[in-house]
């Protein structure tokens, strides 16, 4: 009955063994990269799709299976996959996007020498992410935790020989393992204090939800707040953000598929994973809600002031997953995991486009694009499929998904509820500014030969703005299937029209006043840098996150690592080299004693033989 | 003949549990006969495959021996034959199989590499000693007896003395057969003497008379008891290359051919092991408690401090060293000493599990070092020398080689995944679980003095390039070695848990080891 559900550990399977023929081809076969690739990423998703086809039913039950790894002791760790209707979507999310990115990088990627290893990064990413979604403990989800971030350093740096994307690469890695450190110690004190030691997500939510008090609400709150951070880390939450804008310098399918639809979703689905923890703990739960409500907000102002594409939905990328964070912290399961369903195709969409237009225009300054809509008709058109979605405009899959977060804030924090508000005008209006400076108006200096992409890079925008437009229906104010099926509890309708309205409104407000600025003109575009320009340089540069960064963190500890490397030079140092003399005396002792004689060695015995008795048995002779 | 013992002899029945054995000194008849009366113009490489075919239908004996005893689990009855002399428990045939395969990977591995190599002469005799020397290990590993123990110990060096000489165009070869007869020599004295003590203040080699006999023994003889037990742990710290008894290790590997090295690196050391832990846990264990409890506490220490001094001395000669086979044995010389632990670490309540560490630590070690020899014989082939620069540029010429060799050094230095990595984590953690904390410190530093050397050779292959370009060829037999070693590395590595699983389910300390139920 249960045939593909019992066979999801096939799934990650495909993209690995496509990693592994890759690998053992070399870079020769430059055309096999896009074909194994590609196949290996539509096979998982078709089984995939097969598993949540048979997960629609009623009743479809969470299905674990597992074996002993390790056995040290009393202890046995265990390792093994578990579906549940989350997993399974995220398994079709994943590998939809994984499919169509491969799909799509055919064309993008089709000049570069090494499109073959590229295909091999992006295949190793896809099994390492679907290895994390299908984890049924934490310490395996951690194994894949660490690699994915691994495949998003070597994405980052694909293009290694360019200075500023060994930086970002370099930055992505060092920011997000601030996060991962935290996780780690999360996971070591669920270790210490779990019963039995025990790690897997059943368990956990056995513990957790049944309220046993075996855990101190104290440490409850610490472990998840150490979870926490490490969402904050891969999820690009304040304060650990600075890295996804700078991953920008990665190929653009790579910016899609890791960095807006898959990886920095991982954050959200571990708490979603965890929630049981969470929801022990009040204070954790209120830290998610703020945390991801500044950062809304926050990244959204940012994204106004920017002016490579591909940065705003970065900005972007950080605000909706703010959104995501603040659903979860407000006690929204639902509305955090339907908005990061809704947000995979919608900001996937988005950079396909950008990357379609980058691929035309080769530039990424908006202000020298223009006027591209009469030339890259598919691109403009799905990109405003994408762009509607975001700003969350009826009947686009993003109204209803952001409309269910504004509705649970409402209803609890009427506070965020503000926050949301805000940021959804602020979403609406870069929004409408990216795309009439990018397709409206006049031809700027770098759209003169632009043209449409061939065939391969526009199908996955088709599809993808299909999914942009539609998915939302999976889950509206008066059908709650969506919440329902994955929490397998039978939700009531809800919905409250003050948020429909307001947050209708917003979106509008917000797509008309970038029409009168950008599109009609009738407010100067000048107007706010004359006026404060100050404000605008503070947004432009992300309000100085990276420097204060770097004035207050990097500063002081190249401070502290100079006065350590003293230290370490003179102290440290010394006492290692004093260690190596010894041990190479003792080396060269006992090389002396290898000098060929065999009377020697008889000797060596011998005295060898009189000093261990003297020392071990003489003891006891001696008065 | 003494007292307090009957002799029953050999029946048809008692032969039937030989078989084994007997199978192998039947193999070995027919290849002697063989040998002499093939003309000189036919190659040798047939009596390779007889002699690995005779190993395997003796591993294959074992195999079905043990299964059919353990049928009815971990407390099946052991087989004694010529009142206790000759026994056939687990304890036997876990570490027969061992040998078995140990020999016949070796066997593998000198079909690839030993047909062209001019300087050994007698190329059918290089096999077929083989098999005697396998009887001797088989017959240590089963024997409940002094006398059966030493008769075994000196079929399996004498045989091993001839090995050792047997590239007989080289200069080095009979050097080290010589060098080798001759420690070989204190060695077997060492130990006859110490049995002579042994027998002479309990008045039986029958370890489990012995056993009995001690706590009288002790308490009127306690210097004598010293003596015995620590020259009988000295001549058996000769054997398998511990500190300070090593010394002659290094000479001997390297002028030994390849394959014969491989052997004395783990049969040859594993049989000796063997003996010692049955001498320790069949009679020394049960003199730790009663009034002279120190004794016992004594001649454990000793080994462990010799264990100590192993590890430290292997790792630290090992570290200036540039000839690989040198390299290969001081790394045997620090391996003795992890497998000494596990004997040395006293059985308690809460540690139970010594000889499923010790066994497999020896299958890791075992696959790891035929694995390392393996690959260094077809690089040493290739190269014409056998220094470490031989290895220069490795990954580039042979890049999958090179990919195993990274496996076994991995093994070798303990980091996972691998099984050296697990064997050392059991190693530790039954160390720890004795509470011998100053051990688990010295298996740590000795662990983190070999990376130095060990990444040495990754070094060598990876950053380094080497005089040649052309990739390494490497036989079909050996390649076979090579991927098995490595998959099998890995495996253990990937999952320890299997093999442990089968230990404990088939050993028990009580028949297996100890001669008496164990409370």
């Amino acid at each position: 009955m249960d045939m593909y559900t019992q066979a999801a550990w096939l799934v990650p399977l495909f993209p690995l063994a496509a990693f592994l023929l890759l690998t053992a081809l070399g870079r020769g076969f430059r055309k096999a990269g896009a074909l194994i690739g590609s196949a290996g990423a539509l096979a998982a998703f078709v089984l995939s799709l097969l598993i949540v086809v048979e997960r629609l039913g009623e009743g479809a039950v969470d299905y674990n299976n597992a074996i002993d790894w390790i056995a040290i002791g009393d202890y046995t760790l265990r390792i093994g996959f578990e579906v549940t209707n989350l997993t399974a979507m995220m398994l079709v999310v994943v590998t939809l996007v994984s499919f169509l990115v491969n799909l799509y990088s055919a064309g993008y990627m089709k000049n570069d020498e090494r499109i073959t290893v590229f295909y091999g990064y992006v295949s190793l990413f896809t099994f390492s992410m679907l290895g994390l979604v299908l984890s049924d403990n934490l310490l395996s989800l951690y194994i894949f935790w660490e690699l994915v971030g691994v495949c998003s350093f070597l994405l980052v740096g694909f293009w290694y020989t360019k200075p500023k994307a060994r930086a970002a690469a370099k930055k992505a890695f060092i920011v997000t393992r601030i996060g991962d450190a935290g996780l780690l110690l999360g996971i070591l004190l669920l270790f210490w204090y779990m019963p039995d030691h025990a790690l897997d997500f059943t368990t956990i939510q056995s513990v957790f939800d049944g309220q046993s008090g075996a855990i101190t609400t104290g440490i409850t709150t610490l472990i998840a707040l150490l979870i926490f951070l490490g969402a904050i880390g891969k999820s690009g939450q304040f304060p650990l953000h600075v890295w996804l804008p700078d991953a920008m310098e990665g190929p653009t399918p790579i910016s899609a598929l890791i960095h807006a639809a898959t990886m920095v979703a991982a954050g959200v689905f571990l708490i979603a994973r965890t929630y049981d923890i969470f929801q022990d703990s009040a204070a954790a739960m209120e830290t998610v809600a703020y945390v991801g409500g500044f950062t809304a907000i926050f990244a959204a102002t940012v994204a106004l002031a920017q002016n490579d594409i591909k940065r705003i939905l970065a900005y972007s990328t950080v605000s909706q997953l703010g959104y995501m964070m603040m659903a979860l912290g407000l006690g929204s399961l639902t509305g955090g995991v339907f908005h990061l369903f809704t947000h995979a195709f919608f900001k996937a969409l988005l950079f396909l486009g950008a990357g379609s237009v980058i691929h035309a225009v080769h530039t990424q300054n908006i202000h020298e694009m223009g006027g591209l809509a009469s030339k890259m008709r598919v691109t403009a058109w799905t990109f405003a499929v994408g762009a509607l979605a975001l700003s969350g405009i009826p009947p686009f899959s993003g109204f209803w998904s952001k409309d269910m977060i504004l509705t649970a804030a409402i209803e609890t924090n009427p506070l965020l509820f503000v926050v949301g508000l805000a940021a959804a005008f602020c979403t609406a209006l870069y929004m409408a500014r990216l795309f009439f400076l990018v397709f409206m108006g006049k031809p700027g200096s770098a759209s003169a030969d632009a043209h449409e992409a061939p065939a391969v890079m526009t199908a996955p925008l088709v599809v993808l703005a299909v999914l942009a437009a539609a998915a939302g229906f999976v889950e509206t104010p008066w059908n709650g299937w969506f919440g329902s099926w994955l929490s397998g509890e039978a939700e009531a309708a809800h919905g409250s029209g003050v948020a429909i309205v307001a947050s209708i409104a917003v979106g509008l407000l917000g797509l008309y006043v970038g029409w009168l600025i950008y599109g009609k003109g009738g407010v100067s575009r000048k107007a706010a840098a004359e006026r404060a320009p100050w404000l605008v340089k503070l947004l432009e540069n992300g309000y100085y996150a990276d420097e204060l960064y770097a004035a207050v963190i990097v500063k002081p500890i190249r401070t502290i690592g100079s006065v350590l490397m003293v230290v370490d030079e003179y102290i440290i140092g010394g006492l290692v080299r004093l260690a190596g003399i010894a041990t190479a005396y003792a080396g060269r002792t006992a090389a002396r004693l290898q000098n060929g004689q065999v009377q020697t060695y008889g000797l060596a015995a011998a005295i060898g033989f009189v000093v261990l008795v003297a020392a071990i048995v003489g003891r006891r002779f001696w008065p | 003949m003494f007292e307090g013992a009957s002799f029953t002899p050999l029946t048809w029945t008692d032969m039937l549990y030989l078989a084994p054995e007997l199978a192998l000194a039947a193999v070995f008849l027919l290849l002697v006969a063989i040998d002499l009366l093939l003309p000189n113009k036919f190659g040798r490489t047939s009596i390779g495959w007889l002699t690995l075919a005779g190993l395997l239908a003796s591993l294959g004996l074992v195999l079905w021996r043990m299964l059919d005893m353990n049928q009815g689990g971990a407390e099946a009855e052991t087989i004694q034959l010529l009142a206790n002399s000759y026994r056939i428990d687990d304890f036997a045939s876990l570490l027969k199989i061992v040998f078995l395969a140990g020999a016949s990977l070796i066997v593998l591995l000198a079909l690839g590499t030993v047909r062209d190599d001019g300087e050994i002469t007698d190329k059918g005799e290089f096999f077929y000693l083989l098999l005697p020397a396998a009887i001797g290990a088989m017959t240590m590993a089963s024997s409940g007896n002094l006398v059966t123990l030493y008769i075994g110990l000196e079929l399996l060096s004498l045989t091993s003395y001839v090995l050792v000489g047997m590239k007989r165009r080289s200069a080095l070869s009979p050097e080290a057969a010589f060098k080798y007869l001759v420690l070989g020599g204190i060695s077997s004295a060492f130990v006859l003497f110490g049995m002579s003590y042994i027998y002479g203040v309990t008045g039986s080699v029958d370890l489990a008379v012995i056993y009995q006999a001690l706590p009288a023994a002790l308490a009127d003889y306690k210097a004598l008891v010293y003596v015995g037990f620590l020259f009988m742990v000295a001549g058996f710290g000769i054997k398998i290359a511990a500190a300070p008894f090593h010394a002659w290790a290094p000479d001997v590997y390297q002028g030994a051919p390849t394959p014969v090295a491989a052997f004395l690196a783990v049969v040859a050391k594993g049989a000796a092991m063997a003996a010692l832990f049955r001498i320790m846990f069949g009679a020394v264990y049960f003199a730790r408690t009663g009034e002279d409890a120190d004794v016992a506490g004594d001649i454990f220490l000793t080994l462990l401090v010799m264990a100590a001094a192993a590890m430290l001395a292997g790792t630290t000669a090992a570290l200036r060293q540039k000839n690989v086979k040198r390299l290969l044995a001081l790394s045997g010389v620090a391996n003795a000493g992890y497998l000494l632990v596990p004997i040395g670490v006293s059985i308690t309540i809460v540690h139970s599990s010594s000889f499923s560490e010790f066994v497999y630590y020896l299958v890791a070690y075992f696959f790891m070092t035929i694995g390392a020899f393996a690959v260094f014989a077809v690089v040493s082939r290739a190269a014409g020398h056998e220094e470490l620069k031989g290895f220069a540029g490795m990954y580039y010429r042979s890049p999958w080689t090179a990919a195993a060799m990274v496996v076994f050094v991995l093994s070798l230095a303990g980091l996972p995944v691998s099984g050296g990595f697990f064997g050392k984590l059991f190693i530790l953690f039954g160390a720890a679980n004795a509470k011998a904390y100053w051990l688990v410190g010295i298996i740590v530093v000795s662990s983190v003095i070999s990376y130095y050397f060990y990444f040495g050779l990754v070094r060598q292959m990876f950053m380094r390039s080497g005089a040649a370009d052309q990739p390494i060829p490497v036989p079909v037999t050996a390649g076979i070695v090579i991927w098995l070693c490595a998959v099998a590395t890995l495996a253990l590595g990937a999952f320890p848990g299997p093999l442990m699983g089968w230990i404990d389910s088939v050993f028990s300390i009580g028949r297996d080891l100890l001669f008496v139920p164990f409370s």
